[in-house]
C-alpha cells in the first residue's frame, strides 16, 4: 500500500511517499498528485522516498513523467533520501543520471529555492 | 516441493495484481523471506507485463502462460507469450541516453534481471517468446 503526505515548506511542495510505488490504483493518486503539482503551477517538488520500500517500472514511470511535466512549465523535481534498493533501481535504469538526489532535507530545500 | 504449476491468463491488466497476490504466496510457501517476497513479484510480474503488452499487444484473447517450479534452491518461472519478440532488438540492450532515457520501455526488464539475477529471453519449442527467470533460494 502506498501513503502520500503533502506539504509545503518554503514555498516548495513536499511529497512523501511510504509503502510500495507499484503498479495499482495507489499508483493512480500518485499521478494525479503531480498533474495536480504541474497544473496549479506549483513550481518546485520535493519527493522524500525515506520509506519506500519497493518501486517497479510503472511507479519509476510516474516519476519520470512527472519530473517532465514540471520540467516543461519551468519547474524542478528533486528527491530526498532514496533508500539503497530505490538508489539501485535509479542507477540500473541510469534515471540517476536525470533525478536530483539528496540525502538532507534543508539542503534540498535550498537548492529548489535557488 | 511445488512443481508443475500452470497459470493461463489473458492479456488484460486487471489480472495483474490477483497474479502478483499468488506469486508472492508461492515464494512464502518456498521460503522467501517476507522482506524478499515483493522483490519475488515485482520481477515476475515486470516479465509478465512484458508478456502482455509486447508478446500479446494487450489483446485479451491471447493468453500468457506461466509455469512454476520450486526446486532444491531455487524457484523457476517459464513464462510464454504469443509474440515473436526480443527485448534486446525491441527494447534495447541498454536505458539509452536522452529522450530514450526519458521513454519507458525496457525499465521492467532491467528490473526484473537485477532483482532476480537471471533472467534469460529465448523462444519456446513453438517458437513463441520465452522467458525464464529463476529466484535463488538461501
Amino acid at each position: 500500500m502506498l501513503k502520500i503526505k503533502e506539504e509545503s515548506k518554503d514555498g516548495v511542495k513536499v511529497i512523501r511517499l511510504s509503502g510500495k510505488v507499484i503498479s495499482g490504483p495507489d499508483l493512480m493518486d500518485l499521478k494525479s498528485v503531480f498533474q495536480t503539482a504541474v497544473s496549479n503551477a506549483t513550481g518546485n517538488v520535493l519527493l522524500d522516498l525515506g520509506h519506500v520500500a519497493w518501486m517497479d517500472s510503472s511507479g519509476l514511470g510516474v516519476l519520470v513523467s512527472g519530473h517532465t511535466s514540471l520540467a516543461r512549465e519551468g519547474g524542478r523535481m528533486a528527491i530526498l533520501n532514496a533508500t539503497k534498493k530505490i538508489q539501485e533501481l535509479f542507477i540500473i535504469t541510469k534515471l540517476i543520471t536525470i533525478f536530483e538526489t539528496f540525502t538532507d532535507e534543508s539542503e534540498a530545500l535550498s537548492s529548489l529555492k535557488e | 516441493m511445488l512443481k508443475g504449476i500452470v497459470l493461463k491468463i489473458p492479456s488484460d491488466d486487471t489480472v495483474v495484481e490477483s497474479v502478483q497476490t499468488f506469486v508472492e504466496k508461492i515464494g512464502i510457501a518456498s521460503g522467501v523471506s517476507e522482506e524478499d517476497v515483493t522483490g519475488l513479484s515485482i520481477s515476475v510480474m515486470e516479465v509478465v507485463k512484458n508478456a502482455i503488452e509486447h508478446g500479446n499487444g494487450g489483446d485479451p484473447r491471447k493468453l500468457v502462460t506461466i509455469y512454476i517450479d520450486v526446486y532444491s534452491g531455487r524457484i523457476q518461472f517459464i513464462v510464454d507469450d504469443c509474440g515473436s519478440w526480443q527485448p534486446e532488438v525491441d527494447l534495447g540492450h541498454e536505458p539509452g541516453e536522452g529522450d530514450a532515457l526519458i521513454s519507458s520501455r525496457g525499465r521492467g526488464v532491467l528490473i526484473a534481471r537485477n532483482l532476480a539475477r537471471w533472467l534469460d529471453y529465448g523462444l519456446n519449442p513453438e517458437g513463441k517468446t520465452r522467458a525464464t527467470l529463476i529466484w535463488p533460494l538461501s
